[in-house]
C-alpha cells in the first residue's frame, strides 16, 4: 500500500492533473524560470563577449603579447613520416612515393622562380632587421630569398626521388618560427647537427646507433640556418617569408634495421631547452629502409 | 504467604527465561518481531498472574550457601554483573565511515575511474594517468576522512569511557554462616546478603528480614518516591511488591537481609539494558539529507554525462570515446572537497559542544538536535534538581517562600518571628537524618544526608536556617522517639529542654498535616498560643490546599511543653505504649517540599518551546513540574482544567481545546497507538506520569510515526531503550547510569538541561552553516565542468586539468568552506520552528540551481574568459582555438601554427595548456572569494553581517591567495601540479566576474527581504 502511494506521488510530480503542474511547477512557472535562465544566460553571453571584444581590441595584430613558451624553438622534419617514423621499401615504389610526393609539394614554393619574383636577395650573415620606426609600421616588411637549389642533392631538382629511391633519404628539418627571434649573436649562425639518439631498451639500459648511420651530408653547407632570415615579423607582416631550411642526406645508413636520429639546433644564444622538454630545439625521428621485398 | 510470594515471582522470572530460549530459537525472525517480543516479555513482568509450578527454592538457613556451593553456582550462571552490551566492533565502526552516502557517491566514482584508466590505457591515451590520480585520491579523501571522523568519535568515547565507575561494589554475604565481605560480582543465586541505609543493592533480591528499610526505585521506575521494602509479598506484580529489592537501586535507610534471586543480566535491570540493545538505531537527519543531496547530484551528474554522451556520440566520436566521456563528467560532478568539508563542520561544532560540558559520540549526532522537533525529557534529575527541597513554610497564616535555587542565591523569607523559631526547631529536632561526617568544607546542599528525602531536605533546609544541627540537637537531648509508620503517619520524638534549669520535657511532631491539626488544639500565631477554632481551620486547609495543588510535598509540625509535673525528669516514656500526651498539642505550621527545577531549565525550556514530554512520578505532580518549568505554559490547560473551569464533567470537554495533557502510565497501558497519536497531535504540551520503560519507548516511537525527530533525555537504566530508539539520545553525565550512556548519542556532563538549548541552538546553526558550506562548495563544480564540456564539444585545448580541479577541491577550498561553520547566526535561530525535515532540506533544488546555474554560470564565463585571453595573448586567437583539440594534443606535430604564424612545439603547448589550467584556477579562486563573501548570509545583506566579523573566515580567504600563489610561482610545479607561474596580468581578468556575483547576490538578498516566502 505505502508503495502504491509513492507510486503515485512520483507520477504526480511528473504530471500533477489536477493542479496541472509538470515536476512541481505550473507551466507558467516554468516559462517564467525558463526566461529568467534565457535572460540571465543572454546577459552574461554579452558580458563574455563584450570582455573578449575588449581583449582582443588590446592585441597586437602583428606580435603576440606574450611569448612565454617559446624560449627555445622546437624543429620539424619533412616528410613527416607517420609518427616521425620514416620507413619504407627501396624496390616498392609505393612505400615512398607520398613521401617524394610531400618533399615536392613542400619545396614547390620554394622554386628559384617564385623567390626571384616575391622575395629578394638579401646580405648573408647578418640580420634583415626592418626595424618600425615609431607608431608608423613598416609593413609589409620583405623576405629574404632562400632558393631551392640551396639544397643542392636534396632540392629534388636533379634526383626527383631525393635518393629515396638509392636507399639514401633526405630529410628536410626546419626550425619553428617565433616571431622577433634572433636565432645566434656575433654573426654566428646557427646549425643543425644530427647524431645517434640515445634510446631506452630496458631498466638503466640504454643504446644508440651511431655506428649505424653512416655518413651524412648537410645543404646548405654545414647545415646552417643563415641569419639573413631573421628576425621573423609574423605571418601578417611578411607574408612571402621563406622559412630557412637545412637538407641532410644519408649516404650509407645501415639498411634493414631501425635506426634512431635526433637532429638538434647549435646556437650560441639559443637556451637549451628544459630536460623534460622533449621537443625544444631538437627533433628525432626513426628511420628504417628495407631492401628485401 | 512470604514463601508463596517468593515462588510466585520466580516463577515469572523462570517463565521468561522459556520465552528467551524461545526467542534465540526462532533466530531468523525478523528484529522488528524480536523486539515486540521483548516488549511482551516486559509486560509479562509487570501482569502475569500466572503460578506456575516449579520447584520450590530451598529455604536458605540463616547460615547462607557455603563457599563450596556458591562457587557451583558462580560457575554455572557467572558472575553478577550486567554484560556491557555487545559494542560495535572497532572494524564496523570503521568501516561505517566509509559507508555514507557521500562516501559511496566517492567509491563509485573511484571505480569508474579506474574502468576508464583500464580503457584509456589499454588504448595507450596520453594523460590516462590523469584517472588513476583522480581514483586515487578519492579514494584516499574517503579513507582520510573516514580515520578522522573515527577519531573523533574514539574520542568522544573515551571521554565516556573514563566516567565509568571503577571501584567494585562491595555486598556483605553471609556463608558458611560468617558475614563476609565480597565483591558484588561473585553473589550467586542463593546468598544471603545484608544491606543497610546507602548501600546498593548488589543483585535481586527477596527482603527475609527488613528494619525500616527504604529504596529509592527511581533508576528503575523513574520513582523519586523511597520505596519502603518489608518481607510481605504485597503485589503479584514483582515491580510492586515490599518484598523484593533490585539491583543498582539504593537503599536510603534501614537495614534488609534477604535472598538473591536474580544475577546479572537475568535481574530486572539487566532486561531492560538488554531490551535497548535490541532496539534499532535510527538514521541520523544529516545522514538523511545527505542522501538526498547525494540524490540530486547523481540525478544531475548521470543526466549531464548522459546528454553530453549523446551528444559527443552526434558530433562523431567513437563509442569508447564518448563512454569515457560520460565517465568522466560523471566523476567530475562528485564534490571531492565536500566530504572533507562535512566532516570537519561537524567535529568542530562537535568540540564547541564538548567545551559546553556536551559530549557526542556520533559525529552526525552533532546536527540532530538542531532539527530536533519534540524533546522528550526525564523529570528526575534533568529538569529537576534530584533532590527534595523545602519549598514552601506556611506560619502566622502566611505562605512563606523558600530559596529554592542551587546555590542558594534566591530571597530569603522573613525570619523574625516567633513562630519561625518554634517551627525550625520542630523540623530539626523531629529529624532522624544526619550528615556524613567529614563534609564540612561542603556547602550545605552538596552534602551527603543519611536519611529520606524529605527529612533530608528538612535537615538542610534548617542547617541553613539556624547553623549546625548536630550541636543543636546535642543541646536538646533526645530522650524518646517513635519512628514514622504508615499507620498513625507521624513522627515524634521527646527532647530535654537546652536550658539546664527548665526541667520540663519538649514533645515534637511532624507528619501528615491532617493528622497532625486532628490532635492540635492551638495554634502559634506570631509566638502566641491561639486557640485552633473554625476560622484558623479553615486558614490551614486553604494552605494546604495551595501547598498541595504546587504539586509539593506537605508535613505538619507540632510541638508542647510536657507538663512538668506530670512527666519529670527520668520518667520512663515508652515508644510502643506511648505514654504520654499525644493530643492537644499546638500546631507549629506546615512545611512543603519539592524537587525543584533546576535553575536554568524554565529559560531552556522557554527557548525550546516544543513540545516536551516528562516522565515523572505523580500525575499532579508532573503537571506541578511541567507548569513551573514552562513546559506546560501560562494559558494552556488541561483536559481537567477546562473541565473544573467551566464546571462541567471531564467527559464533555472537548479535547481538542487543551493545549496540554497530562497522561498516566495507566492511562497509557489502555491506549492504542492511534489514540496515543491523536493525543501527540492535538497537544503540543504533553507530560506523561508514571512511566514504565516499554511505555517510553512506546511514546518515542509514536511520536517518530508523527514524522518528529525525538530527541530524549534520561539517565536511569529505564531510559535506555527511549535512548536508544530516539533519533538522539541524551544521557546524563554524573547521575547517568553506564547503560544509559551506552544508549545514547550525547552525554550532558553536567547534567544541565540548559545544555539542550545549546546543543540544539548549535544543531541548527551548523544546518544553517552547513547548507552555507555546502552552496559554496557545489557552486565551482560547475566551472570545473563546463571546460570539460567545452573541450568534448567546440574541441578547445582543455581549459582545466584534473589535477587542478584537485587542488581546487581539497587545498585551496578547503579552508574557506570550513571557515563558513564558523559564521555567527543570521538572526535569533531559537525563535525559528524546527525545521520540517520533508520541506527544509539541507540541499533543495532551488540551492543547487541557484549555485549550478546562475553563481556556478557567471563562474564558468570568468574561466573562459581569462582562458581565451590567456591563449590569445600568447597566440592563440579564440577562433583560431575551436577545433585545434586533435592537432593541439598531436604529439607528433612540433610545428602547429598559431594565429601570428608561430609554430608550437608540442611540449610549448602542454605548458601552454597548463597555463590555461592555472588561469582557469585562478578564475575560480576569485569567483569563490566572491562567492565565500556572498555566502557568509541567505537573508541578510553582507553588509549588515559585517565583512571582517568572522575572522576564521577573513584568514580563510588569506590562505587561500597565498596557497593560490605558492601553486603558481613555487619552483617544479608545472611538472608536479601542473601549475604554471602565469603573467600578473590574468589575476584580474575574472574581477569584474566576481563583482558580478557579488552584486548579483546582494540583489538576490534584497529582493528575498522585501518579498519573503517568495520564489
Amino acid at each position: 500500500m505505502a508503495k502504491d502511494a509513492e507510486k503515485s506521488t512520483w507520477k504526480d510530480f511528473i504530471w500533477n492533473s489536477r493542479t496541472r503542474e509538470f515536476c512541481g511547477r505550473t507551466g507558467s512557472s516554468w516559462g517564467l524560470i525558463l526566461l529568467f535562465y534565457l535572460v540571465f544566460y543572454i546577459f552574461l553571453a554579452g558580458m563574455f563577449c563584450l570582455t573578449m571584444y575588449v581583449m582582443l581590441q588590446t592585441l597586437d595584430d602583428y606580435k603576440p603579447t606574450w611569448q612565454d613558451r617559446l624560449g627555445t624553438p622546437g624543429m620539424m622534419i619533412r616528410p613527416r613520416g607517420k609518427a616521425m617514423e620514416i620507413s619504407y621499401n627501396t624496390t616498392n615504389t609505393e612505400t615512398w612515393d607520398m613521401y617524394i610526393k610531400t618533399l615536392d609539394n613542400f619545396l614547390s614554393p620554394y622554386n628559384n622562380s617564385l623567390q626571384a619574383e616575391k622575395n629578394e636577395e638579401c646580405t648573408p650573415d647578418q640580420y634583415f632587421v626592418q626595424a618600425d620606426s615609431g607608431d608608423v609600421k613598416n609593413n609589409p616588411k620583405r623576405s629574404c630569398q632562400f632558393n631551392r637549389t640551396f639544397l643542392e642533392k636534396c632540392s629534388g631538382l636533379d634526383d626527383h626521388t631525393y635518393g629515396y629511391q638509392a636507399g639514401k633519404p633526405c630529410i628536410i628539418i626546419k626550425l619553428n618560427r617565433v616571431i622577433g627571434m634572433l636565432p645566434g649573436k656575433d654573426g654566428q649562425a646557427p646549425f643543425v647537427t644530427c647524431g645517434a639518439k640515445r634510446y631506452k631498451v630496458g631498466k638503466d639500459e640504454w643504446k644508440e646507433d651511431s655506428d649505424k648511420i653512416g655518413e651524412v651530408e648537410y645543404y646548405p653547407e654545414n647545415g646552417t640556418f643563415n641569419l639573413m632570415y631573421y628576425p621573423y615579423y609574423g605571418k601578417k607582416a611578411q607574408v612571402n617569408y621563406s622559412q630557412p631550411l637545412v637538407a641532410i642526406k644519408f649516404l650509407n645508413i645501415t639498411l634493414n634495421e631501425d635506426i634512431n636520429i635526433e637532429c638538434r639546433i647549435i646556437s650560441n644564444n639559443i637556451p637549451p631547452g628544459s630536460v623534460r622538454d622533449k621537443f625544444a630545439g631538437k627533433v628525432s625521428f626513426k628511420l628504417r629502409i628495407n631492401t628485401k621485398g | 504467604m512470604s514463601s508463596l510470594c517468593l515462588q510466585d515471582s520466580y516463577d515469572m522470572f523462570e517463565m521468561n527465561g522459556e520465552v528467551d530460549v524461545k526467542m534465540k530459537k526462532k533466530k531468523k525472525i525478523k528484529k522488528k518481531d524480536r523486539l515486540e517480543g521483548m516488549k511482551k516479555e516486559m509486560d509479562i513482568v509487570s501482569v502475569s498472574k500466572s503460578l506456575t509450578l516449579s520447584p520450590l527454592l530451598p529455604l536458605k538457613s540463616p547460615q547462607g550457601l557455603t563457599s563450596s556451593k556458591a562457587a557451583e553456582v558462580l560457575e554455572r550462571d557467572g558472575p553478577n554483573e550486567l554484560l556491557p552490551p555487545k559494542g560495535t566492533p572497532e572494524y564496523v565502526k570503521f568501516a561505517r565511515q566509509l559507508a555514507g552516502g557521500l562516501q559511496c557517491l566517492m567509491w563509485v566514482a573511484a571505480v569508474i575511474c579506474f574502468i576508464a584508466f583500464g580503457i584509456e590505457f589499454s588504448r595507450g591515451t596520453l594523460g590516462c594517468f590523469d584517472d588513476l590520480y583522480l581514483a586515487i585520491t578519492l579514494i584516499t579523501v574517503v579513507v582520510v576522512t573516514g580515520c578522522f571522523g573515527y577519531y573523533q568519535e574514539f574520542k568522544s568515547t573515551n571521554i565516556i569511557a573514563s566516567f565509568k565507575n571503577l571501584v567494585p561494589q562491595q555486598a556483605l554475604v553471609i556463608r558458611d554462616g560468617q558475614k563476609n565481605q565480597i565483591n558484588a560480582m561473585d553473589l550467586v543465586v542463593g546468598d544471603l546478603v545484608e544491606i543497610k541505609g546507602g548501600d546498593r543493592v548488589p543483585a535481586d533480591i527477596r527482603i527475609i528480614f527488613a528494619q525500616g528499610c527504604k529504596v529509592d526505585n527511581s533508576s528503575l521506575t523513574g520513582e523519586s518516591e523511597p520505596q519502603s521494602k518489608t518481607p510481605e509479598c504485597t503485589h503479584e506484580n514483582p515491580l510492586e511488591t515490599k518484598n523484593i529489592a533490585f539491583f543498582s537501586t539504593t537503599c536510603l535507610e534501614g537495614v534488609a537481609t534477604g535472598t538473591v534471586i536474580n544475577t546479572g543480566d537475568r535481574t530486572i535491570i539487566g532486561r531492560i539494558a538488554s531490551l535497548a540493545s535490541g532496539v534499532g538505531n535510527e538514521k541520523t537527519p544529516i545522514a538523511i539529507e545527505i542522501e538526498h543531496f547525494v540524490d540530486i547530484i547523481a540525478g544531475l551528474a548521470i543526466f549531464f554525462g548522459f546528454t553530453f554522451f549523446v551528444v559527443a556520440m552526434f558530433i562523431g566520436y567513437a563509442f569508447l570515446e564518448a563512454m569515457i566521456f560520460f565517465m568522466a563528467i560523471v566523476v567530475a560532478y562528485v564534490p571531492e572537497g565536500l566530504l572533507a568539508t562535512v566532516t570537519v563542520c561537524l567535529s568542530l561544532t562537535a568540540k564547541r559542544l564538548a567545551r559546553k560540558n556536551c559530549v557526542v559520540k556520533n559525529l552526525e549526532a552533532v546536527e540532530t538536535l538542531g532539527s530536533t522537533s519534540v524533546i522528550c525529557s526525564d523529570k528526575t534529575g534533568t529538569l529537576t534538581q534530584n533532590r527534595m527541597t523545602v519549598a514552601h513554610l506556611w506560619f502566622d497564616n502566611v505562605i512563606h517562600a523558600a530559596d529554592t535555587t542551587e546555590d542558594q542565591s534566591g530571597q530569603s523569607f522573613d525570619q523574625s518571628s516567633e513562630t519561625w523559631r518554634s517551627l525550625a526547631r520542630v523540623a530539626g529536632l523531629c529529624n532522624r537524618a544526619i550528615f556524613k561526617p567529614n563534609q564540612e568544607s561542603l556547602p550545605i546542599p552538596r552534602r551527603i544526608v543519611v536519611g529520606d528525602a524529605s527529612e533530608t531536605a528538612l535537615l538542610k533546609f534548617t542547617e541553613l536556617a539556624i547553623g549546625n544541627m548536630m550541636e543543636y540537637r546535642e543541646r536538646f537531648k533526645k530522650v524518646v522517639e517513635v519512628p514514622f509508620n504508615s499507620t498513625n503517619k507521624f513522627q515524634l520524638s521527646v527532647h530535654e529542654l537546652e536550658d539546664p534549669m527548665d526541667l520540663r520535657y519538649l514533645l515534637v511532631m511532624k507528619g501528615a498535616p491532617e493528622r497532625i491539626l486532628e490532635r492540635c488544639s492551638t495554634i502559634l500565631i506570631k509566638g502566641q498560643e491561639m486557640p485552633l477554632d473554625e476560622q484558623w481551620r479553615e486558614a490551614f486547609q486553604t494552605a494546604y490546599m495551595d501547598l498541595g495543588s504546587l504539586g509539593e510535598r506537605v508535613l505538619g509540625f507540632c510541638h508542647i511543653y510536657l507538663n512538668e509535673n506530670e512527666f519529670p525528669r527520668g520518667y520512663k516514656f515508652d515508644s510502643d505504649e506511648m505514654n504520654f500526651t499525644t493530643s492537644g498539642l499546638c500546631f507549629a505550621g506546615l512545611i512543603s517540599m519539592i524537587d525543584p527545577p533546576r535553575a536554568t531549565v524554565p529559560d531552556a525550556v522557554m527557548k525550546c518551546r516544543h513540545h516536551s514530554l516528562p516522565h515523572c512520578d505523580h500525575p499532579i505532580t508532573a503537571r506541578a513540574i511541567a507548569a513551573n518549568v514552562g513546559i506546560i505554559t501560562e494559558g494552556s490547560e488541561t483536559v481537567e482544567d477546562i473541565a473544573t473551569r467551566k464546571r462541567i464533567p471531564v467527559e464533555q470537554v472537548n479535547r481538542r481545546d487543551a493545549r496540554a495533557c497530562v497522561i498516566s502510565g495507566g492511562q497509557l497501558k489502555d491506549m492504542s497507538s492511534e489514540e496515543l497519536d491523536e493525543a501527540l497531535r492535538s497537544h503540543p504540551e504533553m507530560v506523561f506520569a508514571r512511566t514504565s520503560p516499554q511505555q517510553k519507548l512506546i511514546i518515542v516511537e509514536s511520536c517518530q510515526r508523527l514524522g518528529s525527530i525525538v530527541a530524549v533525555t534520561g539517565d536511569g537504566v529505564n531510559d535506555s531503550p527511549a535512548l536508544k530508539k530516539a533519533d538522539i539520545g541524551i544521557a546524563m553525565g554524573i547521575a547517568g547510569s553506564d547503560a544509559a550512556k551506552n544508549a545514547a548519542d550525547m552525554i550532558l556532563l553536567d547534567d544541565n538541561f540548559a545544555s539542550i538549548v545549546t546543543g540544539v541552538e548549535q544543531g541548527r546553526l551548523i544546518f544553517d552553516n552547513l547548507k552555507k558550506s555546502i552552496a559554496y562548495t557545489l557552486t565551482k563544480n560547475i566551472p570545473e565542468l563546463t571546460p570539460y564540456l567545452i573541450y568534448i564539444t567546440v574541441s578547445v585545448p582543455l581549459p582545466l586539468g584534473c589535477i587542478t580541479i584537485l587542488m581546487i577541491e581539497l587545498a585551496t577550498d578547503i579552508f574557506p568552506s570550513v571557515s563558513l561553520a564558523y559564521e555567527k547566526a543570521e538572526s535569533d535561530i531559537m525563535h525559528l520552528k524546527p525545521r520540517n525535515p520533508r520541506k527544509d532540506r539541507l540541499v533543495n533544488e532551488s540551492l543547487a540551481a541557484y549555485s549550478y546555474f546562475q553563481i556556478g554560470a557567471i563562474q564558468s564565463f570568468a574561466g573562459f574568459t581569462d582562458y581565451f585571453t590567456a591563449m590569445a595573448q600568447e597566440g592563440w586567437y579564440p577562433l583560431l582555438c575551436v577545433g585545434l583539440r586533435s592537432h593541439w594534443e598531436d604529439v607528433h606535430l612540433q610545428d602547429l601554427q598559431d594565429s601570428y604564424g608561430q609554430e608550437w612545439e608540442w611540449t610549448s603547448r602542454l605548458y601552454q595548456q597548463y597555463t590555461c589550467y592555472t588561469v582557469f584556477f585562478i578564475s575560480i579562486e576569485i569567483c569563490q572569494i566572491a562567492d565565500v563573501l556572498i555566502r557568509k548570509t541567505r537573508r541578510l545583506s553582507i553588509f549588515q553581517q559585517g565583512f571582517f566579523r568572522n575572522k576564521v573566515l577573513v584568514s580563510a580567504i588569506v590562505f587561500q591567495l597565498l596557497l593560490g600563489n605558492l601553486l603558481c610561482y613555487c619552483p617544479g610545479m608545472p611538472n608536479i601540479f601542473n601549475f604554471m607561474p602565469i603573467r600578473g596580468q590574468w589575476w584580474f581578468v575574472p574581477i569584474p566576474y566576481g563583482i558580478l556575483i557579488f552584486v548579483y547576490d546582494e540583489i538576490r538578498k534584497l529582493g528575498v527581504r522585501r518579498h519573503p516566502g517568495s520564489k
